[in-house]
This record gives structure tokens, C-alpha cells and sequence, in this order.
């Protein structure tokens, strides 16, 4: 019993950290239908903005200093300052590029992004220390979580619940449906295009900041692949759980966290290199399976 | 079309920088590392040391009576351009040519180097490839192999701290760590009731090691000593989560995790041991080290920031050694004084070349260990034998 | 009345066009380029391979493939294990079966048969992935690059894991480049005028109507997944003898999205596009390049600092896809003014109900 639910509680762990990934790659995908390949490099923006640029091995830590009431404000201001700044330079542009231009020039911001950190803080890792004290394990039943963990999963939870409501009851949510829906025919009945893309670009870019922090209190380092790994799982879950689909999106960022961590505890040792294969090859049979996604409604399903 | 044709040819003008000119009383070292790119942060390092002995050989009278130039070229952490970037050093004239840190990045421009007949040597990677069976028989490296690290670490291990219940954590995200662990796998079974009580791997990027965790908390007993064959960065992450999880088991490591930048993401970090080849702490046993550090210091405005800085060093230093005793710079005769080399003296341990191995299969290592968030060497050892070639390489 | 004239006799400019402004560059290079340079110019041969190959797919069916460096891998590593001496072989790659490690194949020989090895994997996996459509179909590439990547990484005794394995004879050189390029081209060029490739634009621009009219949409995505993984394969075995060294983290993300990147900016769904993509980014990145290194101006070198090239291939990616969305050649076709009875391949069609995916 205390097995299973080790188990249950590691895949709640890796699983909400995607999740949360997932919910800042789907409120653009949603609007838009864009997919963000700089959401990993505004991950990584966000923790170096606590840092001073410099190329030594220790960091200078400055912002990273203020006390959380602070500094979590800060941060989430500065992941929602990059990106809108990105929608008024660089995305705006694209608003009727097909699909394949977009996702380039997505790429290209964070490669620039990327690129321009690298040269600020060189390569190596800084280190960062907020809030120790969250590594320490929590016990329920005999199994232990971190209660970083525990604080990642009620994040989650809580940023879908306020996005689910503010989409359903809010003015603002009701243009951001309808804008995903069909752009062009909102904006005759009203709705103001710019602005509902900018809300979608700031509730993004304040998630990145969001992970950032959770990655950065989770492994204690400022690293320029920080937010790549988790990008790219975001970007596979946003896809399964159906296409613009939130909560969907949150399901699958938590599934293929479960599906990571059963292979790792269940496969014999020699095939536990392969982990990752196993789950690309799980994301393909289940897109064989439903390819509009596994929350999307039946309707979604392409006719040809 | 035209137009694209005549920027071709203009970038192909501007390619073809002008030469300078030979001096008659220079000898040429070339350093195709990596100026940017994620290389760069661990060329530098190694880079700025070897410059160091290239000036203090130089202010001592040269090298044969002639001075010693470097010359650069970026390979900016690509394998196509580390080609580019070995040509355009041996076409400055280049006898040594000096390659990254890193066997992917680094073997572009030293296969260049072969094939032009120079002796080429890698700053500081610690891949047996890096070296006669991944280049050619005029390759050599700087460092320590990786396994030799892992076996370092085991044995001591297990006389001077009796660690009996060996577990065994792999990062697979590169050869250096699996070379760790090759060389640890080599030395446990030759301890006589050292036990292996379990293995397990993860990535570098995971953002969680939980369920690798969950393996070692359900073992009937807590092992003696992890064995944590990683690097930078991801170590960080898998430390702290081992370590939060109560896990107390003495941390063994390879050299990659050394140095004090990163403490201060597992406060009060203790039971933590990592095999050195030098001390960047001011406390090495040898005081030309500190002295070293020092001038490492006034030189390029900061303290080394790990032993990595090290093997650049000694690089000059063994290769100015074979050539003044060859008296020549050409390939054939400094590679037989440099594989003459047993247990040569070097200001970070002794250095053995054979016509087998380019690459040290055994060697001095001071074992740092960190108490309470602080670093200090406590003891040193070499391994009681030679980790065969044979065996590094079909790993 | 006289028949029309073919497809061939009106379009075959193109090719014609493109090979021979490449055999231009490499007969220049070869004749003033330094040995760097022309290092330079064999990385823009196979990288116009790749790209070639990549459009072969993503421009006549509309599909964008993360997938296809996948084929350059396989293509890469099926030339090592042909054409490594077998003492090296038996040494690292001991998973190998007993005649691989004993053969040993020339170039001209391990080239085809990599590139044939990709394209009967592609022909295996497209089978069950080409029936996605739309966003799901590039996922699942997406997964394809990720098993192969993973199983490469970590497949020793066969792969030779992460680290790189050496010893692939070093026989590349600007001609050969130039001729892989042609024969990318070539390929490309006779798939895009086929029955199977206008069947294949049908649906890329109309899928409902083009099934309605009898086209088997699967078939005709699974024959351009195969040639584009022929060529792609042909590609990765060109690329590991001009490094002589094969890893496979040269064969993951950075790779595939450099190279979505040059198709985009030349124009996904044009030949030429393809092209020009390839030769527009790799003159600019070798201008900057050279800026970095800078030049010496009395003995003081000045250049841009190290690091500032990869910015400023970024943000002028960026800056051309705003003014030229469709990409520098508009996604149309080189032609030339002079030819009788020239037409142009069809550009795809602006329809007015788009599917929304």
C-alpha cells in the first residue's frame, strides 16, 4: 500500500511541475494557436533575473535576496513584462502567418533569448538558495513528498481552478473563448483583439515565472537549459489533452509525469535508460488513439 | 540570384584572413577551444592556467632558446566549426594543438591535428577516447580519467571509512559519468566483502528524482555510500533531494562536482566526499598549489572555480618537458619522450604516458570532504593498481 | 493541334537553375577558398540536403515534421557502421553483428544503402504515424525524434551510447557536396512533378476534396515520408564522413529546428525555397562569424564579441519572417525569362474555408 502510494505521490510530483508547464503553453495555444517555443527561455529569464549579470562560477544574487512577499511579485511581473514585450515586438507581427512561420519565429525569440544569456552569465550553473526549508519531506501514511512538491501540486490546482473560473465567469475569460474560437468573428461583435492576446501573453508569461521559481527552489541552481526539458513536455501534454483544451492540458501534464515515474519504478534496471523512449512511444499510440486529444470534445475530431 | 552569389564571394574574401607571417624564433601553441558556447565556461578555466605556464616558461628563457606564442581560434561549442577552428591554428603554424575539455568537442580539431601530424592534446577531458583509440597515436589528454575517480572514491571508501553496502546512482546523460561508474563497477568486485546493494539511473534534467529516491529508502538497510556518478548541473538538484529525503549515506562523486559555488543550494551539506587533483580551497598539502592559486587569482581577477583549472597547467608543463628533452617540436619525438613519462612530477600529481595510453589510468587524488556546507581535503590516494585499457575501452 | 508540352519541358528550369548556381559556389570555393572555407561550403552542400529532403515532405503535404533528423541519424550511423575499419569496430561496438563488424564499404557504396536504410524505417514507422493529421501528425514526429534520440543515446554496445564514435574516412570534399546537393535536388524535383506529389498538394491545400476525389491521403504522405527520408538518410551518411565522427546529440533539437528554420525563411512550400534558405542563412552566419573574429588593425584585433552571432542570426530570422511571411522566395519557383513555354509549379491555394487545427 505504502508502495503505491510512493508511487502515486512521485507521479503527483514530477506530474505538477508539467502540469504547471503545460497550463502556460496552452493559454496561448488556446488564443492564439500558437505554440511558444520561447516558453522555455522565459523560464530561464525569469530565475536569472534574480541574478546580477556576471560570467563567474559564484552568482551574485541580488534581487534573489528580497524576501518572499517581494520577490514573488517581482518575478511574476517580470515573466509578464517579457512576455507581452514579445507580443508587441515580435508576435504581433505574425497574427496571420500560417502555423509553420509562427512556431519559427517562436524559436528564433528564444534561441536570441537563449543566446543573449549565455553571453551575459556563461554557461556554467549558479548556484541559488530560496527557501530550503521546502526540500524537507512531508509524510502521509508512510509515504513522503517534499513539501515543495506538495506546494507545486496546490498551485496547480489553484492557478486552473482561477483560470477555469475566470474563463467561464468573467467577461475577459468569455472574449479569450471566443477569440480562440473564431477570431476574426469576435473581433466584429466587439471584442478587443489586442487586448485579450496580451491578457493571454501575461497569464503565460507570469506561469514561466512561476515555474521558474519552482525550479530553480527544486534544484537550487540558475542553469540556461532550465526550462527546456519541461517545455518540451509541456508542448507534447498541450497536444494530448486536446487542443486548447486547459484543463486538458493539465490532465496530460500530469499523466505523462505518471507514465514517467511507472516506468522508472517498474522497468528491470538495463531498460530503465530507455524510460524516455517508452514515453514518446506512449504519446504516439495515444495520439493514434484520439488524435484530437484525450479531452477534447468528439466534435474536434478531424473529418479527413 | 547574383546577388547571392556575390555575398558568397565576399564571405569567402573575408574568410581568407591574412596570415601573419612565422617568426624563425617562435614556437607556435594553438588553442582551438571554445570562446562561446556552452564550452566555453569550462575551456576558460584550463585555458587561462596553460597561459599562465606559457608566461612563466617564456619569462624563464623560453622554450629551446625560442618563445612561445599562442594563437586561438573559437570552435564555438560545435563540432563542425572545432574543425574549422584546428585548421585555421595549424595553418597560424601551430606545433601543439590544444583542444577542448569535452571528446565530442574537442576530437574535431584534434583529428585535424593528427592528420597534419601534430601532436594534439585535449585541456582536460577525462574520456579514454580522448587520446590514441578516439584520435590517433599523437593525441594525448591532461586530466585524470573518469573512472579512475570512480574507482579512487570506492576504495577509499572502503579502507578508510569501512563503507561495506555500496549503491550505485547514474546520471546517463554522459560518458563522463558513465566512465565514473565504469571505473567504480571495476574496482568493487576486487573488495573483498563490498557489496553492491543496489543501482539506479536518472537524467541530468529530471526535475525530479522521487522515484530513484523511493528505490533507496526501500532497501532494508540505508547503504553505506552512494556512489553519484554526475555532473554539473543536474547534480545540484539530485543532492538536495537526496539529502532532503533524509537519506544520510556517505555521497561519493567524481570530480565534476567540485567546488564551493554551488554549496549554498544544499545548506550544511555534510558526509560528502569529492577525489580532487588539486585544491582550490588554499588548503592543498603542497604550498606551490596555494601559491599557484594565487597567481591564478592576480592573473584573471578570480579564484579557481574547481580543479578543472588544473590539467591546462599541466598540459604545458609535461609537453615543454618532452620537448626540451627531445630538443625538437616535431610530433615523433616529442611522443616518445612524452611516453617515456612515468610518474613524472607535476605540480598537480604524477603523470605517466605509455605507448598504450595517452591518458592517466591511475593517480593521485586528495579526497575533499565537506562538513557543514565547508570543503576540506582530509586524506589523499591512489588507486592500488591500473585500471586496464582494455577494459575502459570496450565500455 | 499539337499536344502540351509536358510538365518536365516547362518546369525542369528549376533544377536546372539551382544546380547549376550551386556548381558556381563549389567551383569557386574549390578554386580561392581556403580549407576552412571550404569546410563551410560542404556543411551548406549537406545542409541544402537536408533541407531539400525536409520540403520534400513538409512542402507538398503541409505537414511540419519535427521527425526528420531522425532519418539523418539512422542515415549517419548505418555509414559508421559500413564504413569504420572493423579493428575499430570490434573494439567499441561490439553489439554489432559479426558481418557488420567485418565489412568494410567505400563511400559511394555505404552512401545508397544508408540512404536506402532510412527510407525502409520510415516506410515501417510512416505506416502507423501518417494517418495523423494537422498538429497531432508533427506531435507524433516530434516522438519519433525523441525515441530515436533516446535509443542512440543509450544503445552501447551498438551505437556507441552518447559518446561519439570515430573513424569514418574523412573523403568528403566540395564536388561530392555539390553532387549530393544535385542529386537532393534531383529527387526532390521528380517527386514534386509525380502523380504522387500532386496528389500529395491536393491534399495540402484541399484535404476534404481531394478525398472526395479518390486520393489516398495516407498512401500519398507515407511515399513523401519515404523519399524524404531517402534523401535525409543520404544526407546524415555525406555528413559523417565529413566529420568523420558521429554523435547523436548532433542529430536532435537544435539541428531540426535550424533546419525548419532555413525551409520557413526561404519558403516551405517551394524547391527553390528550400535552397535559398540554406544559402541565405549560411552566407549570413559566415559573415558573422568572421565579424567575430574580426580583422587586425595594426596589430589590435576588432570584432564583434564572441556570442553576438547566434543573436543576430535570431533576430534577423525574426525580422525576415515579418516582412516576407511566406518566406524570401514567396514560395515560388526559379524560373528563367528566357525559357519557351516555362510555367511555374503551383504555389498553394488560398482557400476559403480553412480547417482549423
Amino acid at each position: 500500500m505504502t508502495a503505491v502510494l510512493q508511487i502515486l505521490f512521485d507521479a503527483l510530483s514530477l506530474g505538477s511541475i508539467y502540469a504547471l508547464g503545460a497550463l502556460g503553453i496552452a493559454a496561448i495555444f488556446g488564443v492564439m494557436r500558437l505554440v511558444n517555443f520561447a516558453h522555455g527561455d522565459f523560464i530561464a529569464f525569469c530565475v536569472f533575473a534574480m541574478l546580477w549579470p556576471s560570467i563567474d562560477a559564484a552568482a551574485i544574487v541580488f534581487a534573489g535576496r528580497l524576501p518572499f512577499y517581494l520577490l514573488i511579485p517581482l518575478l511574476l511581473s517580470v515573466g509578464a513584462a517579457l512576455s507581452m514585450l514579445s507580443e508587441v515586438i515580435v508576435f504581433r507581427r505574425f497574427r496571420n502567418a500560417n502555423p509553420a512561420t509562427m512556431m519559427i519565429a517562436s524559436f528564433a525569440l528564444g534561441f536570441v533569448i537563449r543566446h543573449l544569456l549565455l553571453m551575459l552569465y556563461s554557461s556554467r550553473p549558479k548556484s541559488i538558495t530560496l527557501w530550503p526549508n521546502l526540500g524537507l519531506p512531508v509524510e502521509f501514511f508512510g509515504a513522503h513528498i517534499p513539501m515543495l512538491q506538495v506546494v507545486t501540486i496546490i498551485i496547480t490546482l489553484a492557478v486552473l481552478a482561477v483560470l477555469v473560473l475566470f474563463l467561464k465567469h468573467t467577461r475577459y475569460g468569455l472574449e479569450m473563448r471566443a477569440a480562440a474560437d473564431n477570431f476574426t468573428m469576435a473581433r466584429m461583435l466587439g471584442v478587443r483583439a489586442n487586448g485579450v492576446i496580451l491578457l493571454a501573453f501575461a497569464i503565460s508569461g507570469m506561469l514561466a515565472a512561476a515555474i521558474g521559481l519552482i525550479l530553480a527552489t527544486n534544484s537550487g541552481t540558475a542553469d540556461i537549459g532550465m526550462g527546456a526539458n519541461v517545455m518540451l513536455i509541456a508542448f507534447i501534454a498541450t497536444v494530448i489533452g486536446g487542443l486548447g483544451s486547459v484543463p486538458g492540458a493539465v490532465a496530460a501534464g500530469f499523466l505523462i509525469g505518471a507514465a514517467s515515474v511507472v516506468f522508472q519504478a517498474t522497468r528491470p534496471h538495463d531498460a530503465r535508460v530507455f524510460r524516455d523512449a517508452f514515453v514518446y512511444g506512449a504519446v504516439i499510440v495515444v495520439l493514434l488513439a484520439r488524435p484530437q486529444g484525450l479531452f477534447a470534445p468528439k466534435s474536434a475530431k478531424q473529418r479527413v | 540570384m547574383r546577388i547571392l552569389k556575390l555575398l558568397g564571394i565576399l564571405a569567402g574574401a573575408t574568410a581568407l584572413l591574412l596570415t601573419p607571417a612565422r617568426a624563425a624564433n617562435e614556437i607556435v601553441v594553438g588553442f582551438a577551444t571554445a570562446a562561446s558556447g556552452f564550452m566555453q565556461a569550462y575551456d576558460k578555466p584550463a585555458q587561462d592556467a596553460a597561459l599562465i605556464r606559457i608566461d612563466e616558461i617564456n619569462k624563464a628563457g623560453g622554450l629551446l632558446g625560442k618563445k612561445i606564442k599562442a594563437v586561438f581560434a573559437d570552435t564555438k561549442t560545435d563540432q563542425a566549426e572545432g574543425a574549422k577552428a584546428g585548421l585555421a591554428v595549424l595553418d597560424q603554424g601551430a606545433d601543439l594543438v590544444i583542444v577542448s575539455c569535452d571528446y565530442d568537442f574537442g576530437a574535431p580539431a584534434a583529428l585535424q591535428a593528427q592528420a597534419a601530424g601534430k601532436v594534439s592534446f585535449f585541456l582536460c577531458a577525462e574520456s579514454i577516447k580522448a587520446g590514441i583509440p578516439g584520435v590517433g597515436p599523437f593525441s594525448f589528454s591532461a586530466s585524470v580519467l573518469a573512472a579512475v575517480q570512480g574507482a579512487t572514491m570506492a576504495e577509499w571508501a572502503y579502507n578508510k571509512k569501512e563503507a561495506r553496502n555500496f549503491y550505485r546512482l547514474l546520471d546517463s546523460w554522459t560518458v563522463y559519468n558513465k566512465g565514473i561508474c565504469d571505473g567504480f563497477d571495476w574496482m568493487l568486485p576486487r573488495l573483498k566483502d563490498a557489496k553492491l546493494a543496489g543501482s539506479d539511473t536518472f537524467k541530468n534534467d529530471d526535475a525530479s528524482i522521487a522515484s530513484q529516491i523511493t528505490r533507496i529508502k526501500s532497501l532494508p538497510k540505508e547503504p553505506d555510500a552512494i556512489m553519484l556518478c554526475t555532473m554539473m548541473p543536474g547534480a545540484v538538484s539530485a543532492i538536495k533531494q537526496i539529502r532532503a529525503a533524509g537519506i544520510k549515506s556517505m555521497i561519493l562523486n567524481g570530480s565534476g562536482v567540485d567546488g564551493s559555488y554551488w554549496l549554498n543550494a544544499v545548506p550544511d551539506l555534510s558526509n560528502f566526499y569529492v577525489p580532487v587533483q588539486g585544491s582550490v580551497y588554499g588548503d592543498d598539502p603542497n604550498p606551490k598549489v596555494n601559491e599557484f592559486n594565487k597567481k591564478y587569482k592576480d592573473v584573471t581577477g578570480g579564484d579557481p572555480s574547481s580543479q578543472y583549472v588544473y590539467p591546462g597547467y599541466v598540459l604545458i608543463d609535461v609537453w615543454a618537458k618532452a620537448v626540451e628533452r627531445s630538443k625538437t617540436t616535431e610530433a615523433a619525438g616529442v611522443v616518445a619522450e612524452l611516453e617515456k613519462m612515468n610518474n613524472e612530477a607535476t605540480l598537480f600529481g604524477p603523470r605517466t604516458f605509455t605507448q598504450g595510453i595517452h591518458h592517466q589510468n591511475q593517480g593521485r587524488y586528495l579526497i575533499v570532504d565537506t562538513e557543514a556546507g565547508k570543503p576540506k581535503v582530509i586524506d589523499q590516494w591512489t588507486i592500488s593498481e591500473k585500471i586496464p585499457v582494455d577494459y575502459l575501452v570496450s565500455k | 493541334m499539337s499536344k502540351p508540352p509536358s510538365v518536365i519541358r516547362q518546369t525542369v528550369v528549376t533544377p536546372i537553375v539551382l544546380i547549376a548556381v550551386l556548381l558556381a559556389m563549389a567551383a569557386l570555393t574549390y578554386a580561392f577558398g581556403s580549407r576552412a572555407f571550404n569546410r563551410t561550403a560542404i556543411e551548406m552542400f549537406i545542409n541544402i540536403m537536408v533541407v531539400v529532403g525536409l520540403y520534400a515532405f513538409v512542402g507538398n503535404s503541409g505537414l511540419l515534421s519535427f521527425g526528420h533528423i531522425s532519418f539523418m541519424c539512422l542515415g549517419a550511423y548505418m555509414t559508421a557502421w559500413l564504413a569504420i575499419p572493423p579493428v575499430m569496430k570490434s573494439i567499441t561496438l561490439k553489439g554489432l553483428p559479426v558481418w557488420l563488424l567485418h565489412t568494410q564499404l567505400p563511400m559511394w557504396v555505404a552512401t545508397p544503402i544508408s540512404g536506402v536504410f532510412a527510407a525502409l524505417f520510415a516506410l515501417i514507422v510512416g505506416r502507423i504515424i501518417m494517418r495523423l493529421s494537422g498538429i497531432a501528425a508533427s506531435i507524433a514526429t516530434f516522438g519519433l525524434l525523441g525515441v530515436v534520440n533516446n535509443v542512440y543515446s543509450n544503445w552501447d554496445s551498438v551505437t556507441g551510447g552518447q559518446g561519439s564514435i570515430v573513424g569514418i574516412p574523412p573523403t568528403m570534399n566540395v564536388w561530392i557536396g555539390w553532387l549530393g546537393a544535385a542529386v537532393a535536388i534531383v529527387t526532390a524535383y521528380l517527386y514534386s512533378i509525380s502523380r504522387s506529389g500532386l496528389a500529395l498538394r491536393a491534399t495540402r491545400d484541399e484535404a476534404i476534396a481531394a478525398s472526395a476525389s479518390g486520393v489516398d491521403i495516407v498512401r500519398e504522405r507515407l511515399i513523401a515520408f519515404v523519399v524524404s527520408a531517402f534523401i535525409i538518410g543520404l544526407a546524415g551518411a555525406l555528413y559523417a564522413h565529413f566529420l568523420s565522427i558521429v554523435n547523436p546529440g548532433s542529430f536532435y533539437l537544435r539541428t531540426t529546428f535550424v533546419s525548419l528554420s532555413m525551409l520557413v525563411v526561404g519558403g516551405m512550400y517551394s524547391l527553390s525555397g528550400a535552397v535559398s534558405g540554406v544559402v541565405v542563412m549560411s552566407v549570413l552566419i559566415e559573415l558573422f562569424r568572421n565579424l567575430e573574429k574580426g580583422v587586425s588593425v595594426g596589430g589590435l584585433p576588432i570584432g564583434l564579441p564572441n556570442g553576438v552571432q547566434e543573436i543576430a542570426i535570431g533576430i534577423i530570422t525574426i525580422i525576415i519572417l515579418i516582412y516576407l511571411p511566406t518566406g524570401l522566395t514567396r514560395n515560388r519557383e526559379f524560373s528563367w525569362r528566357g525559357w519557351p513555354l516555362q510555367r511555374r509549379l503551383a504555389s498553394p491555394v488560398q482557400t476559403a474555408l480553412k480547417e482549423m487545427n
